[in-house]
């Protein structure tokens, strides 16, 4: 009786634990941290949205991919919430076109300040082409 | 020589007057919601592509699927792999006009109810969708917003059983774009 009694204690902790284990590193588990992660491929802004505006192979390799671009960004765009650095390479029905960084929110105050004519670097997650722009989401910016 | 400049004038003056002038944005915000009775999923995009002509009310929206940002993690990965399945659909577009254009003056500064019908495409999947919303027409930009419903169904995704719970039926979207003047 009593050995029953301890296999049962036995398992319903392992099932208690278990069931944290999955509420906290399945069920809650928290965003990749794009700031920390390491470039999965660096490059220049302009050979970046090239890749894509020319239809290119190569381009699918970057989905989803951590992306570091150097470039002479063409504009810092903020709203409400967001601030955005773009990169503009051509134009079409949209305006300008290139590559579009979201830039995380602790980035905010140091990318308002850039001179828009300094080369600077951006790293974030690529998450693909909207047929005027690359867009990268959850961007940092680089500080040599 | 000349000849050539003067039809290379024509042809840039002719296609600058067959589109009307076109008001847009790379920023817009869209927010969707869903309502369950165990979760309450909410993601948002905040670089919506969208452009609207003011004399013809043609409206296009383009939509990148992967650059909705959810609370939970897990929740935007099921999302884009198993429910839009965003690396073969990567887009979502929308293609359509304001049907009560003569209610609405885009160059009168006010805040005007609009009616949009049009193409709705998700996952590969189009639908005629309606939405009333409105248009505030300020100084420099014209703000639009909107909130419609769409059924999970109607684009062909399927949410499976387990998590049957956790998904609404029905989604509420939600649409908030500044749009600024093209300038040619």
């Amino acid at each position: 009786m009593k050995k029953i009694l301890k296999i049962g204690a036995v398992l319903a902790v392992l099932g208690i634990l278990a069931a944290i284990y999955v509420w906290f590193f399945v069920y809650n588990k928290p965003h990749r941290d794009y700031e920390n992660a390491t470039a999965d491929y660096t490059l220049s802004a302009e050979a970046f949205y090239k890749h894509y505006a020319n239809g290119s192979e190569e381009s699918k390799k970057y989905l989803d991919k951590v992306i570091q671009v150097e470039g002479v960004p063409s504009s810092i765009e903020t709203t409400d919430s967001t601030v955005i650095v773009a990169f503009a390479f051509g134009s079409g029905m949209f305006g300008d076109e290139g590559i579009r960084c979201t830039l995380l929110p602790n980035h905010h105050s140091q990318v308002k300040e850039l001179d828009h004519s300094e080369t600077i670097s951006i790293k974030g997650h690529c998450t693909g082409y909207n047929g005027t722009d690359v867009i990268m989401e959850q961007c940092s910016l680089i500080t040599k | 020589m000349k000849s050539i400049k003067l039809t290379f004038a024509i042809i840039l003056f002719l296609s600058a007057t067959t589109y009307g002038q076109r008001y847009i944005t790379k920023t817009g915000h869209i927010w969707f919601h869903s309502e369950a009775p165990l979760e309450t999923i909410e993601a948002h995009n905040n670089q919506v592509n969208a452009v609207l002509d003011i004399e013809t009310g043609e409206m296009v929206f383009k939509v990148l699927m992967k650059s909705f940002i959810f609370e939970k993690a897990l929740m935007q990965e099921h999302f884009n792999e198993n429910y839009v399945e965003s690396d073969k659909y990567p887009n979502a577009t929308f293609q359509g006009k304001v049907t009560n254009l003569e209610a609405i003056n885009f160059t009168t500064p006010g805040t005007y109810n609009a009616q949009v019908t049009g193409k709705l495409t998700i996952h590969n999947q189009t639908n005629n969708v309606g939405a009333t919303g409105t248009f505030e027409v300020k100084k420099d930009v014209i703000l639009g917003m909107t909130k419609f419903n769409i059924l999970i169904a109607d684009y062909n995704i399927s949410i499976p059983g387990a998590v049957a719970g956790k998904i609404a039926d029905e989604i509420d979207i939600h649409v908030d774009i500044v749009l600024k003047e093209l300038k040619k």
